[in-house]
């Protein structure tokens, strides 16, 4: 695609333009945004400035203050913080994420261990993560912004970008737990290679002990069922953990669900936001205000009753 | 994928450089022109936290020193004129400038000028000048279109501008494609040739540098030709989806707005209709109503499966699988109610005016002979208390293109009839029509009557049966496409302009219908890509024309003509 560069041809103009005005004025445009004792003095020469230009601007009004300081980027207002905030936090969730990677594999190899350590380490970190995106989550809400100012504008879109990521997070997170669970509970299964609820009378074991040992456990069948006893006490805190994690995610979805944009509809379109900005930040306070308290949260996301929000009440 | 890869290609080229929080400032020509291929989430990824409007971004005082002002605009003077104010009022840290089109030096003076604290990083020009609503489909969304319909005399100025938008779009284009077209026009239109001549002018003279691409072995053809050289195809109803959609609601750079037609839930008052974005609407908007009416049916099945077995939620499993899916679950039942909704409505449009009544006596109008149960059947029609006033017009208009020489008495009967009958009615548009796009000033052999290969292939198609009645209509395109794969463009009738020559056939073909496209004809330009001829073509047009539209510019053209006094 063929553009052109009018830069080199602009700045020669400027140049040759600013060389035609006052030399006076070059010192006033250094001048940062001081605070206002400064502005009458300059204020002034400005003034005059425009009388004694050659060619009368088209614009009489007054440059005003903040011409002065646009040189360099200025400082941004303080909710600038709580968004790199959030997002240092999602940078952080995201390396983490890479780590528990990591850790799921080292935990789904054969090994001599009995895995307690690589346990831990995964639900370590899996715990980190799920703090990181809850509190960037509850972060995010303090980004609301009310009023159709310009500056409430680029708050929400802050949020919604901060939002997508987010959910973004949560949603590898959980691809991630599931195949690790998947194939975790494959090898289980594939190591004892049989129901581990097992016969007491030992179904493995010959004919010839069925018939010897009937009603006693043997040295094997003990420890074969406090294996599967301990397992059994693992399986249930896994699932435990799952249920957690699953509700806590849910949760955050929900409220991620308000802010993040529907790809593809009418409120992803660039010219639909132009216009409609001041609603749109009204009704994702409203509905943020409503999510918290909703009982049933997944009964409520399968009816989505209410626009693109799902809310029981 | 071309015209939308285009003009993602150059925005994306805006932003890349620019790091930090941005505001992208745009006109009321170029939210268009990003709207239809760029999302408000993607901007978002490239930290455009920001949109405004150049003229309203004029009214906040307040200071956004923390962000890069991004600004991509047409360059007009009201534009230039924005800017001179909004440079000599700084609010943002740093200026970037793109404009779609090339910029004058008196207009690079003036921004300079205005430029006393030296916030302007760059400025460029990025040639998305034209609105990419389909792949091979562009528009530039001209808003006093009727003006090409009046001769030069009666607002020169006004027609300047016209031909000028119109070979800006043009050239943007071919800017967009790096490459220097041959220009052909068709011989009995003025304005085609106007234009035609002005963009030579501009890529071969006044800006040949800029135009000076690598030569490949055979150049691209520019066509340029007049709608009224096929004043049916905009006429008549539509049956496959896009079609459809435009001509019975409406549809603007790829949105529809429901509002128009009933009341509906905030939420489903706009929807969007792209053919980038949404797979269903891409795999169904050239099919034809019948078929899209069981393909959405088959889409909400599918989605009520899915739908029950989200509340057949038992195990953990379940659970987990739902939270993973839902993303998916939520976007799929917006596309599906979007599609629902709009095939209900249509539906009920089709109901109330009567239209497959109607349409199929439209089709036998544009497609197949007999003047006389022509004549029968659209008095019958006339007759009919159901049928719009709208509709009635455009039987009249039909027949009165078809069979304006033969038999002027029963002509003059349906006009009268159509007066009585249609309070409303302008009298004499009839009669405009024929004057501006009557059997003397076309071209093309429009209902294949002249050209013995027309005849021969008209009897063929009607002795094998049509597929569908309501679809046999093929717009005159059609047969320009198919000569000129076949090399077969008569010079007399579509001239080169100037020294301009073509020897072979082209691979790459733009054409431009001076008055706009339609949805049918973009249809067939899409199908004929996908046929694998060796050629390639691209639609672009003025607007893009559903029958109120065309009638609205006919209209107007007429009531100026008619208060003109240098017009006869």
């Amino acid at each position: 695609m063929a553009t052109r560069n009018r830069t080199i041809l602009f700045r020669k103009y400027r140049d040759a333009l600013k060389s035609v005005r006052v030399p006076a004025s070059s010192s006033t445009h250094l001048a940062t945004s001081k605070s206002s004792g400064g502005g009458p003095v300059i204020e002034l020469v400005s003034t005059s400035l425009l009388q004694n230009r050659s060619y009368a601007p088209l614009s009489t009004e007054d440059p005003g203050n903040s011409s002065k300081g646009a040189l360099t980027v200025g400082l941004p207002p303080a909710w600038v913080d709580v968004s790199e905030e959030i997002a240092a936090n999602v940078q952080r969730a995201r390396s983490k994420m890479t780590e528990l990677a990591k850790a799921h594999a080292k935990a789904l190899m054969p090994s001599f261990g009995d895995g307690k350590e690589d346990q831990r380490m995964i639900e370590a970190l899996t715990h980190e993560i799920t703090d990181l995106i809850r509190k960037s989550e509850k972060k995010l809400q303090r980004l609301s912004a009310a009023g159709p100012s310009e500056d409430s504008n680029v708050r929400k879109n802050v949020q919604r970008s901060l939002a997508t990521d987010l959910q973004n997070l949560s949603m590898e997170l959980r691809k991630k737990q599931s195949t690790y669970l998947k194939r975790l509970r494959q090898q289980k299964e594939g190591q004892d290679g049989v129901d581990l609820e097992m016969n007491l009378n030992g179904s493995r074991s010959s004919i010839d002990d069925e018939t010897l040992d009937d009603m006693v456990f043997t040295e094997r069948q003990m420890a074969k069922l406090k294996k599967s006893e301990a397992f059994t006490a693992e399986r249930e805190r896994e699932i435990q953990q799952v249920v957690e994690s699953v509700n806590e995610l849910a949760q955050i979805m929900k409220d991620l669900s308000v802010l993040v944009i529907d790809q593809g509809t009418i409120v992803d379109r660039i010219d639909y936001n132009i216009q409609n900005v001041a609603t749109t930040v009204e009704e994702g306070l409203k509905q943020l205000q409503k999510i918290h308290g909703s009982p049933n949260i997944i009964a409520s996301m399968v009816n989505p009753s209410e626009k693109n929000i799902a809310i029981s009440d | 994928m071309v015209l939308v890869s285009a003009v993602r290609d150059y925005i994306n080229r805006m932003l890349q450089d620019i790091s930090g929080m941005k505001v992208l400032i745009l006109d009321s020509q170029t939210v268009s022109i990003v709207s239809v291929v760029y999302s408000q989430s993607e901007l978002l990824q490239k930290e455009v936290f920001l949109v405004e409007l150049v003229d309203s971004i004029s009214k906040s005082k307040e200071s956004m020193s923390h962000l890069k002002a991004v600004y991509f605009l047409r360059p007009t003077p009201e534009n230039i004129q924005h800017l001179r104010r909004q440079l000599a009022n700084t609010r943002f840290g740093e200026y970037h400038l793109f404009f779609s089109n090339m910029l004058k030096d008196t207009q690079i003076h003036i921004l300079a000028d205005s430029d006393e604290n030296e916030v302007v990083q760059q400025v460029q020009e990025f040639y998305a000048d034209f609105i990419a609503v389909d792949p091979y489909h562009f528009t530039l969304n001209i808003p006093s279109n009727h003006i090409y319909m009046l001769p030069a005399v009666v607002d020169p100025s006004g027609l300047q501008h016209f031909s000028d938008r119109v070979v800006d779009g043009i050239a943007a284009v071919f800017l967009a494609m790096k490459r220097r077209p041959v220009i052909r026009y068709q011989r009995t239109s003025d304005i085609a040739k106007r234009i035609a001549q002005e963009t030579a002018k501009l890529m071969y003279q006044q800006e040949s540098g800029l135009f000076d691409f690598r030569r490949t072995e055979v150049s691209p053809l520019l066509l340029i030709v007049d709608r009224r050289d096929d004043p049916v195809t905009p006429l008549l109803n539509q049956w496959t989806y896009q079609a459809m959609v435009h001509e019975l609601i409406g549809i603007q750079d790829n949105k529809v707005d429901l509002r128009s037609i009933g009341k509906f839930p905030k939420d489903q008052e706009e929807v969007v209709l792209s053919s980038e974005q949404d797979a269903f609407f891409k795999a169904n908007m050239y099919e034809n109503f019948g078929d899209i009416g069981m393909n959405i049916k088959r889409m909400v099945d599918e989605f009520q499966q899915v739908g029950k077995s989200n509340q057949n939620i038992q195990t953990i499993e379940d659970m987990a699988k739902f939270i993973d899916n839902y993303p998916e679950y939520r976007k799929m039942h917006g596309n599906v109610s979007k599609h629902v909704t709009l095939v209900t409505e249509m539906s009920k449009i089709v109901e109330e005016r009567k239209l497959m009544l109607v349409s199929e006596t439209e089709q036998e109008l544009a497609c197949n002979g007999g003047q006389v149960a022509a004549f029968e059947a659209v008095t019958n029609l006339l007759n009919n208390e159901s049928v719009s006033d709208i509709d009635r017009l455009r039987l009249v208009m039909l027949y009165a293109l078809r069979y304006e020489k033969e038999s002027p008495v029963q002509l003059m009967q349906l006009f009268n009839k159509l007066a009585s009958r249609s309070p409303k009615y302008k009298p004499g548009l009839v009669q405009f029509l024929l004057k501006q796009a009557g059997v003397d000033k076309r071209t093309g052999d429009l209902y294949g009557n002249r050209d013995l290969l027309n005849i021969a292939r008209n009897m063929a198609r009607g002795l094998k049966g049509v597929e569908n009645v309501y679809i046999q209509h093929q717009p005159l395109l059609f047969q320009t496409m198919e000569s000129i794969i076949k090399g077969r463009m008569r010079d007399v009738d579509y001239p080169f302009v100037g020294n301009h020559f073509q020897q072979g056939r082209p691979q790459d073909v733009v054409i431009f219908i001076v008055g706009g496209t339609t949805y049918e004809e973009s249809r067939s330009v899409a199908l004929q890509n996908a046929s694998n001829s060796g050629i390639r073509f691209i639609l672009g047009g003025s607007v893009v024309l559903n029958s109120k539209r065309f009638l609205k510019d006919l209209e107007e053209a007429q009531r100026i003509a008619r208060s003109s006094t240098s017009v006869v």
